[in-house]
């Protein structure tokens, strides 16, 4: 039994897994990067009355978000002519900024009108408004549904394995068609749902002292 | 109408970073030479579609990564090696002049297909067995190797033979000929069969290992990467699989190309040589 | 664009069964893992909130555990390690189980958040009229609760339909694997990606809607207070 486990622990098995940690780290970070930047763009448009902005964005965030990731993911893959890595994180991105896009909406929405009201009768544009008045207390509200948007992220990584990328999950996978004794596929798995488990603990941490942070800043 | 100009600038860099995370280079130092290359130099004048390869400076296969002889990356050596990849060296030779200009991406048999039709790659060289249906949608060089579909089972399972899997499922990959040829021997032969289909190869035989399927069916080459103490071939093979290598369909000139190259070692012996240096047939 | 060629498309509606049998697994899967989702979260819910330390841990233990792993490391374990313990779950039961625990941990929360959000007041008043604990949540908090609790339910619903998906990935016969497995098969998976989302879409979009009505409306009636998502 304990020559199974050694097996497992062998260098190139040891940086086969670090490889697909990688490739996990890297898909998320990316996707949690550019579906920010891209969500919070969407929930503004929404958020303005628009005629062709909110509407734009509408459909964007409905579409995706009615959409199953694992879907989106296989249709990209084979649809554009992207590494299955590029394609995935993509498909993630523009999944996740829906998600965001809504996230960022509820947290606009949840500032007072008031605020609005006056910073308009100082003088401020809208655009000023938005972007020292309102975004920042908005963000406030938004940081615990967006940490936990943010885990989520870490965790859908594993459905890009449907494509063949080996992510963490994959390698897993891979591993497992190897050595597929009991005691190994425990370990495998164990070491797996290990690593994403803190992983996800350590961005709620960060999560939780942002939101420290920014009620020392709001008030 | 700044913020405008912030999201553009961001969606350069996104394309500019999903377009510069390639180029993840697969490992190219050949580790081994194949067999010398029998025909001499690479033609004079290139067909236009093989030109464009040779601008690009490299050829891009599509190969296996878990099949030990034809397309295997030992995790512990980091180099891809095997029949298939020789090949793919081979062509590469013919076209450069230099056999180490060759691109390998891992595929399995559901992405060899679509990555194909994408462009990711320009050749498909992955134990990919030739069939009427499939030659609707890309082109297959002549043969280079017959292989058959054979199964593992457990050791402990009291299986036997091919007809001892009556009733019972049968694990296969998605995309692979496996099913078709299975469905179509089960019926000749008066034995019902259940199918559970699986993306990849170790999943099937995680499936295996676990009981949640009776036998693993695919190519016999492919088998035995996956053959361990635990698990028996049974004797049993059929439906010949012959494999071809593929290209996107309208690159009939590149085809051609390859074909030509296929024959040509096929009628010098190089192939053969090819066959004893893997170990095959 | 011959990934979407006409005839393609024809073979598509020639096997159109293929793709409904796999929309009745879907629904079926979604319909029972969202009711186990429900039972767990309601449980694990008043555990979260009740006076006894050891229900506090175990419903804080269980929501820690199963919200920071993945879905596919769940349904994996479930499919290929258990059985080596001579726990042979079908596959059905597999994606029902998998997706129930792991929607029952977020519905704990919106449970949890939900009880929270009834005034306290209420609990000790019925407590003092010499409701137990027990009865005090039955007929008391978790009535007003469920007001409160059913919109974002519907959102989680939402999830689930899209996370069945999952069984894709275990030859699971939902409507994911059957668009996998015939455009594998064939090669046409044009047609049956889009017609797919099409079909997702058609679901969960005004599911959505409804959703996004309802917790306005809620919101709105209990005076503008954050709702339990």
């Amino acid at each position: 039994m304990i020559e199974e486990l050694a097996v497992l622990a062998q260098w190139h098995n040891v940086r086969f897994m670090a490889e697909g940690l990688w490739i996990t780290l890297r898909i998320s970070v990316l996707t949690i990067v550019f579906s920010f930047i891209l969500g919070t763009l969407l929930g503004v448009m929404r958020y303005t009355n628009h005629w062709l902005l909110a509407r734009v964005a509408a459909v964007y965030i409905e579409g995706f978000r009615a959409s199953p990731l694992i879907l989106l993911i296989l249709l990209f893959r084979f649809t554009m002519p992207l590494k299955p890595v590029n394609s995935g994180t993509l498909a993630m991105t523009l999944f996740t900024a829906a998600i965001v896009g809504e996230i960022v909406r509820g947290g606009l929405n949840s500032v007072d009108k008031g605020q609005w009201e006056a910073a308009r009768s100082q003088g401020f544009t809208w655009w000023q408004t938005m972007r020292y008045i309102v975004l920042p207390q908005a963000l406030r509200k938004m940081i615990p549904p967006l940490t936990g948007q943010f885990i989520t992220v870490v965790k859908d990584t594993s459905y890009v394995w449907v494509t063949g990328v080996q992510e963490l999950t994959g390698k897993g996978v891979i591993i497992l068609g190897k050595h597929g004794s009991t005691i190994q596929f425990f370990a495998i798995f164990g070491m797996i749902g290990l690593i994403y488990y803190v992983l996800c603990l350590a961005i709620n941490r960060i999560g939780l002292w942002q939101e420290n942070r920014m009620s020392w800043l709001t008030h | 109408m700044k913020r405008k100009w912030g999201v553009v600038i961001a969606t350069i860099l996104a394309a500019a970073v999903l377009a510069g995370c390639g180029g993840q280079s697969q490992s190219q130092a050949p580790a081994s030479t194949p067999a010398a290359g029998g025909s001499g130099e690479a033609a004079s004048a290139l067909p236009a579609q093989v030109q464009k390869i040779k601008d690009a400076g490299v050829l891009k296969v599509g190969v296996k990564e878990d099949v030990p002889k034809f397309g295997y990356l030992d995790p512990a050596k980091g180099v891809h090696e095997g029949m298939e990849i020789d090949l793919a060296r081979r062509i590469a030779k013919e076209i450069f002049g230099d056999e180490t200009k060759v691109q390998f991406t891992g595929v399995n048999a559901k992405t060899r297909g679509p990555a194909l039709d994408n462009g990711e790659i320009d050749l498909v060289i992955a134990t990919f067995t030739i069939t009427e249906e499939r030659k609707n949608s890309w082109n297959f060089s002549d043969p280079y190797f017959t292989d058959h579909v054979g199964f593992l089972v457990l050791a402990d399972s009291g299986i036997e033979s091919w007809k001892d899997l009556d009733g019972k499922t049968i694990g296969v990959a998605q995309s692979a000929s496996t099913r078709a040829a299975l469905t179509q021997q089960a019926e000749e032969d008066g034995i019902k069969v259940e199918f559970m289909e699986f993306a990849t190869y170790p999943e099937i035989k995680a499936a295996l290992d676990s009981g949640r399927v009776h036998a693993f069916s695919v190519d016999q080459s492919i088998l035995w990467g996956y053959k361990d103490d635990k698990n028996v071939m049974l004797p049993d093979k059929f439906a010949p699989q012959e494999y071809g290598i593929a290209t996107k369909k309208s690159n009939t000139e590149l085809a051609e190309f390859v074909n030509n190259i296929i024959n040509d070692m096929k009628a010098s012996g190089e192939m053969d040589q090819l066959y004893e240096k893997w170990g095959l047939k | 664009m011959d990934r979407f060629a006409a005839f393609k498309w024809q073979a598509l509606f020639k096997d159109w069964h293929i793709l409904l049998e796999g929309l009745g697994r879907t629904a079926s899967t979604a319909g029972l893992a969202l009711l186990l989702a429900l039972a767990l979260g309601v449980l694990f819910g008043v555990l979260a909130t009740a006076p006894w330390r050891s229900g506090r841990s175990v419903s804080r233990l269980y929501v820690s555990l199963i919200q920071n792993t993945p879905l596919v490391t769940q349904v994996f374990f479930l499919y290929y390690a258990l059985p080596h313990f001579d726990i042979m779950l079908p596959t059905p039961v597999v994606g029902v189980l998998g997706l129930g625990v792991y929607h029952g941990a977020y519905v704990t929360e919106v449970v949890r958040a939900g009880i929270q959000a009834i005034h306290r007041g209420q609990l000790e008043a019925a407590l003092s009229q010499g409701f137990s604990y027990v009865q005090a949540m039955r007929y008391v908090i978790l009535p007003q609760a469920a007001q409160i609790v059913l919109p974002p339910m519907t959102n989680q619903a939402v999830a689930l339909i899209k996370n069945s998906s999952i069984l894709a990935m275990i030859s699971g016969g939902d409507l994911m694997f059957q668009a996998d497995s015939w455009s594998a098969s064939t090669g046409y998976y044009g047609p049956a990606y889009l017609t797919v989302w099409a079909i997702y879409f058609a679901i969960c979009f005004p599911l959505a809607q409804v959703a996004r009505r309802w917790e306005e409306r809620v919101r709105l009636s209990r005076g503008g207070e954050v709702t339990a998502a």
